[in-house]
């Protein structure tokens, strides 16, 4: 990295925990730190929404993601806007009325403290774990990418957002989101803007997008259905992401205390209203823009070099194996077709129409080969002996950025992933402490506190999650990539249990505190066993698919529990509503 | 439980137009993804 881009990343990041600590100095209690006393405007909601959903990851993945597989991701976010539409009509003025500072608090009104804690301790487990994988994934593709220390990395990535995050708690958490938001789509819309200044003068942004509809890269609507079967392990076509998206972004928004505890921040129902169904207006344009920037670069890569592998660390390693012979004839093979591609996509004297053809069929020949070689790049990374990480999706949009960008935007786009990182994190080091406080230690510590009292050991909630993260994130570099693919699918594998009681709560006015406990319990069981058989080939199935198997098979076993009364201590009805 | 009364919100007159406005745009979106899937493949 350039002096200049050291400056516009310093700089940047400088400005924020600034900014964090100056919006900081406010009255020292329990409302303030974690609700901004119920203050919030709708528009502040809305950016700290997402900011709080849209982490370093999605930046480095989705370019990356519709670069290899296409816009077909897109999907998964469809279940969205009509999460977002139930939300309000149901859990958001019930969360209103009852004044709560965690989603779980609701569970004890409307069943009791045992189904309140065990639904506490599933998000703080999901929610700790997940936070310190964002902190390490992002970690991982910069220092490999740019020779940093991994420790170090770390740090940065994760622990100095905790200096404002501990000081300023849900206040600090919001207004540094909304200039960071600011910030990131100024750097991807400049990113965008210079992947169509950098390709060939007669090539502009439709034949860009020829480009890559002719390589199948514009596949946004999919059915999953391949030889008149529907293929239930496809992770991204319509109906998973109408069917299984919507059960993760209804359990995600109603009942994850990092997005719950935004929209709690608002001053009435009307604003926490309004910033989730402008959530769910933007949010799949929003995606939709981020994934086309991936498709921009795999056009302008038809006229330039494209690296073997995106990973440059995997190939230095495959270097010092048995494979390096082979590598190196590879990497010829590979360099020589990269020069026929480049001469045979220049433009000549031919009409346009011949010369599209002779682009589109030497794109295709190119493509075809490269996956080969790619595939068996792949292979021998995937050997025991080699040990490496086989899928380099998430460092295609970074290795373009550093290859291609000018001085200053490299800085600006880096400073962007840091901040994406932190937008996310934050809000869950706020959500963490403030379900630890309020649903475990309030509960459990009878002794009443002083309001600043109580704000300071929210703080040290707030520090010991924020190393507890970091922790995390240095384990799932040391244990290596099998962890970071474990935990991918972490959400899904708590969620649907949790929506489950929560669908209970609202839907289900008879059915009483015992028969969702154990219902909550089993099916939470039922889940980690799919998921165990998937990993082992036993059973195929998208995870996506275990959100809606967690929520419906709470409510299912819980109408049968209560219908029954299989479970000694089962009242015939709810008497706490 | 007792809810309080729905406070107006903006632009429309009652939330359920709001709701449609959502569900609305998300199926504009989806056959405009359809089109645009089909007309550039």
């Amino acid at each position: 990295m350039s002096v200049i881009d050291w400056i516009v990343l310093v700089v940047t990041l400088l400005s924020i925990i600034l900014y964090g600590l100056y919006k900081s100095r406010e009255e020292k209690n329990l409302e303030n730190y974690f609700l901004l006393n119920r203050s919030s405007s709708w528009l502040l909601i809305l950016l700290g929404i997402i900011g709080t959903q849209a982490s370093a990851v999605t930046f480095l993945s989705a370019p990356g993601q519709s670069y290899t597989d296409g816009m077909r991701f897109v999907q998964y976010y469809f279940g969205l806007p009509l999460a977002m539409v139930i939300l309000c009509v149901t859990f958001v003025p019930v969360f209103h009325k009852l004044k709560l500072f965690t989603a779980y608090q609701f569970l004890e009104e409307r069943f009791d403290g045992k189904t309140r804690t065990f639904t506490a301790l599933l998000f703080l487990l999901q929610r700790g774990l997940s936070t310190g994988i964002s902190i390490s994934a992002p970690s991982i593709i910069l220092s490999s990418l740019l020779g940093w220390n991994i420790l170090w990395t770390n740090m940065l990535m994760g622990g100095l957002l905790i200096i404002y995050t501990f000081t300023g708690g849900a206040k600090a958490v919001a207004y540094t989101q909304q200039v960071q938001f600011v910030i990131i789509f100024a750097g991807m819309f400049m990113a965008g803007y210079m992947v169509v200044h950098l390709l060939p003068g007669d090539v502009g942004l439709s034949d860009a997008l020829h480009i890559g509809g002719r390589a199948g890269k514009l596949n946004v609507i999919t059915s999953g259905r391949t030889d008149e079967k529907f293929q239930w392990n496809d992770r991204y076509n319509i109906w998973s992401g109408l069917i299984g998206g919507f059960f993760l972004q209804l359990s995600y928004f109603g009942t994850d205390q990092s997005q719950v505890g935004r929209y709690l921040t608002a001053k009435s129902t009307r604003e926490s209203r309004l910033s989730l169904l402008l959530n769910g207006l933007v949010k799949v344009p929003m995606q939709f823009s981020i994934l086309l920037l991936g498709v921009l670069v795999f056009a302008y890569y038809q006229y330039a070099r494209e690296p073997l592998f995106f990973n440059q660390t995997q190939l230095d390693l495959l270097s010092k194996t048995k494979y390096a012979d082979s590598l190196k004839i590879v990497m010829k093979e590979y360099e020589h077709l990269q020069d026929e591609k480049i001469e045979q996509m220049k433009p000549g004297n031919e009409p346009q129409a011949e010369q599209r053809m002779r682009q589109g069929l030497t794109m295709q020949f190119v493509q075809k080969r490269q996956t080969e070689l790619r595939k068996t790049i792949q292979r021998w990374l995937k050997d025991k002996e080699v040990n490496g990480d086989p899928n380099d999706t998430n460092y295609i949009f970074l290795r373009f950025v550093i290859d291609h960008l000018p001085k200053g935007l490299i800085g600006l786009l880096i400073a962007v992933i840091f901040l994406s990182a932190w937008g996310s994190i934050a809000a869950s080091l706020n959500s963490l402490s403030s379900s630890t406080m309020n649903d475990l230690h309030k509960r459990w510590v009878k002794k009443p506190m002083e309001p600043v009292k109580e704000f300071r050991v929210s703080q040290y909630y707030t520090l010991f999650w924020g190393i507890f993260c970091v922790v995390v994130a240095q384990l799932a570099y040391n244990i290596g990539n099998s962890l970071i693919e474990a935990v991918n699918v972490l959400g899904s594998l708590f969620y649907g249990v949790i929506l489950g009681i929560f669908l209970v709560a609202f839907y289900f006015k008879k059915i009483s505190a015992t028969p969702v406990f154990y219902s909550a319990v089993v099916v939470e069981l039922f889940v980690i066993a799919i998921h165990l058989l998937n990993q082992n080939g036993i059973v195929n199935i998208s995870f996506l698919w275990l959100n809606a198997i967690g929520a419906l098979g709470v409510i299912l076993l819980s109408l049968v529990i209560q219908r029954f009364r299989i479970i000694p201590g089962t009242s015939l009805v709810n008497t706490k509503t | 439980m007792n809810l309080p009364p729905d406070e107006k919100p903006p632009v429309f007159n009652s939330w359920r137009s709001w709701y449609v406005l959502v569900i609305g745009f998300l199926a504009g979106l989806i056959v405009f993804f359809y089109f645009f899937t089909k007309y550039f493949s």
